[in-house]
């Protein structure tokens, strides 16, 4: 307490403001109320999907979500960080600090949506981020590399197709399978699921799955940068594979299964 | 508006009121002119640790929207894997301790020492509820099953490669949020030791009450962001 005066006790002549219980309990109940709102659009937003077999624009999601949250931020900041009783100069300081979070996201947002536009001489510069990888080295982990898995044995199954092969067998048949997986991914739209949907309707139409060990980066850090083609999905795209294909349909099958096909 | 100076009156039993720790017994730092100087340098202060603490989280959201950008595919699948409900749950929880942290401090600003320590007392209830819903229902099952951060991704039955960079900024992101809920849970209950022994806060010494406070609705919210970040967005 040596640098302290304690003797001193001058009366405050204002004293501080205090905010309302009525004013934090409002804002509390509204909180409340956005966060009901947001988690109910999200689940408005599903069913809309899954009723009418639509696809919603991608904004929409993030719009909602995001708009919501940010009106929730402001009445935290205003009434029980008390910003709105408060010297205006702790807002300035919070308003810089956004500017400068708005400037961290913007800069990094353009840069990666404009790589593809730089000068030619500069494309063959840039590597690729995230696992600082490029697109000819495999996966970021062995586990997902296009060999099999050392670990587990798929019997030539891609990993995907063989944990839902291992789960038919387990429900017995292929229908208690859908069952069962309709009822855990009540509104997880999967490619699997619209190929069953189309093979219930007598449609002969399979689309490709996104698959664990066939997943390479197809077009990289920058779109339409790479020409980065799977000769596995896409044959057409190289006249040689094509004639090699002609030629041989078995070899090319089995490569598929086991060959690298990391292609860029 | 109230005021500080309409706080409650009401003496303190004497034992509590002759203690120098007590709220009508604390000076301030001989270098500032007047108790209110001191009070707002140290206010602004937090103002700007805050602003620190905004920044270290936007490297986390800038992280998100880089990588959400990149790997799309990974990131829908991510966040089919979370589960809204406890998202909701835990922003609920938040929101009401969140609640009770400002009401601590007017209770402070108004003297009522009691409804202090009883909205201390919730607000640390709160965040032992928060910790215990996020380890019980979300990290230790989600790492049984091998969806864990970086070289601890072991889930075999990942649709999209670079579902691994989803987990590791899942666990970044809420693992830092938990951190900051654990040291301002730490400062409330420093807070709630001192008011209860030597009813150390009122109105014209309730700076620490009031900076808890300020770093407890941070907390709340970062957590308003992750919540549509993580469990929403897809």
């Amino acid at each position: 307490m040596t640098n302290h005066d304690t003797t001193n006790h001058e009366p405050h002549a204002h004293g501080h403001p205090v905010v309302s219980w009525q004013i934090q309990l409002g804002v509390l109940l509204v909180l409340l109320f956005f966060t009901f709102t947001t988690v109910l659009f999200y689940n408005a937003e599903n069913w809309i999907e899954t009723a009418f077999q639509i696809h919603l624009p991608w904004w929409v999601n993030v719009i909602g979500a995001m708009s919501i949250a940010t009106v929730k931020a402001i009445l935290v900041c205003m009434f029980f960080m008390g910003l709105k009783y408060d010297k205006a100069l702790n807002t300035f300081a919070m308003l810089f600090c956004l500017f400068c979070v708005a400037l961290f996201l913007g800069f990094s947002m353009i840069d990666l949506d404009t790589r593809d536009r730089v000068d030619t001489w500069k494309k063959g510069e840039i590597v690729l981020g995230g696992t600082g990888k490029g697109l000819n080295t495999p996966s970021i982990d062995p586990a997902f590399d296009s060999t099999l898995s050392p670990t587990i044995n798929t019997k030539g199954l891609s990993i995907v197709e063989f944990n839902r092969q291992q789960k038919i067998e387990q429900k017995g048949s292929e229908k208690a399978y859908w069952k069962y997986h309709y009822k855990k991914h009540p509104d997880h739209r999967h490619p699997a699921d619209t190929n069953n949907y189309f093979a219930t309707l007598g449609y002969d139409h399979q689309i490709n799955l996104p698959d664990a060990n066939k997943a390479v980066p197809r077009t990289g850090l920058t779109p339409g940068l790479f020409h980065a083609t799977d000769p596995t999905t896409d044959p057409t795209t190289d006249p040689t594979a094509q004639a090699d294909q002609d030629a041989n349909a078995s070899t090319k099958a089995k490569s598929d299964d086991t060959g690298k096909d990391h292609e860029s | 508006m109230q005021t500080t100076l309409d706080a409650d009156t009401t003496p303190a039993p004497a034992h509590i009121a002759n203690h120098p720790t007590h709220w009508r017994n604390r000076g301030f730092a001989a270098h500032w002119r007047t108790r209110d100087d001191d009070f707002d340098a140290s206010k602004f202060g937090m103002w700007l640790f805050l602003t620190t603490e905004v920044l270290l989280f936007a490297g986390i959201f800038c992280a998100y929207a880089v990588f959400r950008m990149l790997y799309p595919e990974a990131w829908a699948n991510g966040s089919h894997h979370l589960d809204w409900r406890f998202g909701a749950l835990n922003t609920v929880v938040l929101l009401i301790s969140s609640w009770t942290a400002a009401s601590a401090v007017r209770c402070a600003q108004l003297n009522k020492q009691k409804w202090l320590k009883i909205n201390l007392i919730i607000t640390l209830i709160c965040a032992a509820a928060f910790l215990f819903i996020k380890f019980k229902f979300e990290y230790i099952p989600k790492l049984s099953e091998g969806k864990g951060p970086g070289a601890f991704f072991t889930y075999a039955f990942a649709e999209d490669p670079y579902e691994v960079l989803w987990w590791s900024l899942y666990y970044m992101g809420t693992g830092l949020h938990a951190l900051h809920v654990v040291i301002g849970a730490s400062l409330l209950g420093w807070v709630l030791y001192r008011s209860w022994k030597y009813q150390a806060y009122g109105p014209s010494e309730y700076l620490m009450v009031e900076n808890s406070a300020l770093y407890w609705h941070l907390v709340d919210l970062v957590w308003i962001f992750l919540f549509p970040l993580l469990y929403l967005i897809h």
